[in-house]
């Protein structure tokens, strides 16, 4: 795929998803949706708006650093928020895009960062690092997906510890909660996109260039309705060069 | 007023905030004080996403409980004391975010008994203990008013007239709802400093009880705008984390119980050029 590594690609996908105008939020160890928003400000999006997790206004670094909240954002960024920006994005709506992984996915597109294994005592046999904000699940106009690791221990049927909220248990339960944004409308892997069906469910959108399907179904700890998934276009030689000639000019994405 | 005579306000029991975000601006310095004096049974509450100051605090047998979003060291790796206090029931954790922690201190500043929060919903975290649901059944947390804040930034003069070079984050609201405000700042400047640009103070002396000059007093954290943080004493702090003997042995005690100083700790850790140098070699 033009010799590009997992986490480029899934940059360049992310980037696409994003719409000019967009007001864009990320979250911790987010190197590739901060790329995807940088890189989709140099092509079809130069009106997007990024604000970092520290509450940094539209950065314009020279190269990516991996912290999301590294004091190098600062220089060069239109504005500095404080958690109270946040609260407010969070409270007020205003926000078009979140993105989240998570320790668990499930099938419904619902996050798990806060634990797994919970025993009769209430307590879990892995303690995740937890979320510093479910509010945009709710508020955000959509939600982008990521996840760097394809596993039935990330892809599963139904997460243990409900941390931020997908399409919940299926169609109509956001709505039922009086939450009126999307939700969760696609999933990123370094296997496929994933996309969700009229039942809330995530099925295969497209499979990326040289992946075996077999894979995918290996993969994915529920159960995915088979048929001969598209490919995924793969990312162009404008795309590639802009990224690594424009945003990740240090090389972070392509170890 | 020195480090350690400013972190012995902080007493036994108390709900002490920590500030900064993240591996970023946290009061690092000031947690290994309050870790050597070894002041028992803390409650603590952190900026939303945390790191350094929490999982210290906790691996020193501080804290009883943590009302805390994300504990982390991001990219690096988990927070090993945290979690092994998560999952072994010694430390009671109370699973909060973004909008029940600033929802608890901005009731305090709104002096209401509880701040609705409308957008948590659907989620596991509106039901725990820091997300009560007021009479109309939305998510109001109650009213935070920590005994004590601690925050670590860049400047102030000796008014505790504050300002930060990089994101003040949470720091001002906690500032606003604690009762006993400390911070401890890379340099002292004079007053006529703060003066002469008075739009860039981001906690103006009114909310601060004490300012302490701490040079680096943010290490292994970065102090946004002065150094970034240091991925080898984290990676080395995380390693240590394995399990809770190896975590006292090859981190508490080499750099928080045998440094005499702080000037002691910064030799160990490779001297002040090595930290002010690391923006040259951090990712």
């Amino acid at each position: 795929m033009n010799g590009c590594s997992k986490d480029e690609l899934m940059t360049v996908l992310l980037a696409r998803e994003l719409r000019n105008g967009d007001l864009a939020v990320t979250g911790a160890s987010s190197l590739v949706p901060v790329a995807a928003c940088l890189l989709a400000q140099r092509m079809h999006a130069p009106d997007l708006t990024l604000i970092t997790p520290a509450g940094v206004v539209n950065p314009k670094p020279t190269r990516l650093y991996r912290s999301a909240s590294d004091g190098r954002w600062v220089e060069g960024a239109e504005a500095i928020g404080t958690a109270y920006d946040l609260f407010e994005m969070s409270e007020n709506g205003r926000l078009d895009v979140m993105f989240y992984g998570g320790v668990q996915i499930d099938r419904h597109g619902n996050i798990n960062l806060t634990g797994t294994g919970y025993g009769e005592d209430g307590l879990p046999r892995f303690r995740g690092p937890g979320l510093a904000n479910t509010s945009f699940a709710v508020v955000s106009g959509r939600i982008l997906l990521f996840s760097a690791a394809h596993t039935p221990r990330t892809f599963v049927d139904k997460v243990e510890f409900l941390t931020a909220a997908g399409h919940l248990g299926g169609p109509g339960e956001r709505e039922a909660l009086g939450i009126t944004t999307q939700g969760p409308v696609l999933c990123v892997t370094p296997l496929v996109t994933f996309e969700f069906d009229a039942e809330k469910c995530m099925q295969v959108r497209s499979i990326h260039p040289g992946v075996d399907p077999d894979e995918v179904i290996r993969s994915t700890g529920f159960a995915l309705r088979e048929a001969s998934w598209p490919r995924t276009a793969p990312p162009t030689q404008e795309e590639l060069s802009l990224l690594r000639e424009c945003v990740d000019t240090s090389g972070e994405l392509s170890a | 007023m020195g480090l350690a005579d400013a972190v012995a306000n902080v007493k036994a029991g108390q709900l002490v905030a920590l500030g900064g975000l993240w591996f970023h601006n946290n009061p690092c310095a000031a947690v290994r004080e309050l870790a050597r004096q070894q002041v028992r049974d803390l409650r603590i509450v952190a900026a939303p996403p945390s790191s350094y100051a929490v999982d210290l605090l906790i691996g020193a047998g501080c804290v009883t409980q943590a009302t805390v979003g994300h504990v982390s060291f991001e990219h690096l790796g988990f927070a090993p004391n945290f979690r092994r206090a998560a999952q072994e029931g010694s430390v009671r954790i109370i699973d909060a975010d973004e909008a029940t922690i600033l929802g608890g201190l901005m009731a305090t500043v709104e002096h209401l008994e509880s701040h609705p929060v409308t957008s948590v919903k659907g989620t596991d975290i509106g039901r725990s203990f820091a997300a009560p649901r007021n009479r109309d059944g939305i998510v109001a947390p109650i009213a935070m008013r920590p005994d004590v804040c601690i925050l670590h930034a860049q400047e102030g003069d000796i008014y505790g007239n504050v300002r930060d070079l990089g994101t003040p984050f949470c720091d001002p609201l906690f500032a606003k709802a604690s009762k006993y405000v400390i911070v401890t700042v890379e340099r002292i400047v004079d007053n006529l400093s703060i003066r002469e640009n008075p739009h860039r103070t981001t906690i103006p002396g009114y909310l601060v009880d004490a300012v302490v000059e701490t040079p680096f007093g943010a290490h292994p954290c970065s102090s946004h705008g002065v150094y970034v943080h240091d991925e080898v004493s984290i990676s080395a702090y995380i390693k240590a984390g394995v399990n809770a003997d190896a975590w006292r042995r090859e981190y508490f005690g080499p750099y928080v119980e045998e440094p005499a100083s702080l000037e002691a700790y910064i030799q160990r850790v490779g001297g002040a050029e090595r930290i002010l140098a690391l923006s040259e070699v951090v990712r």
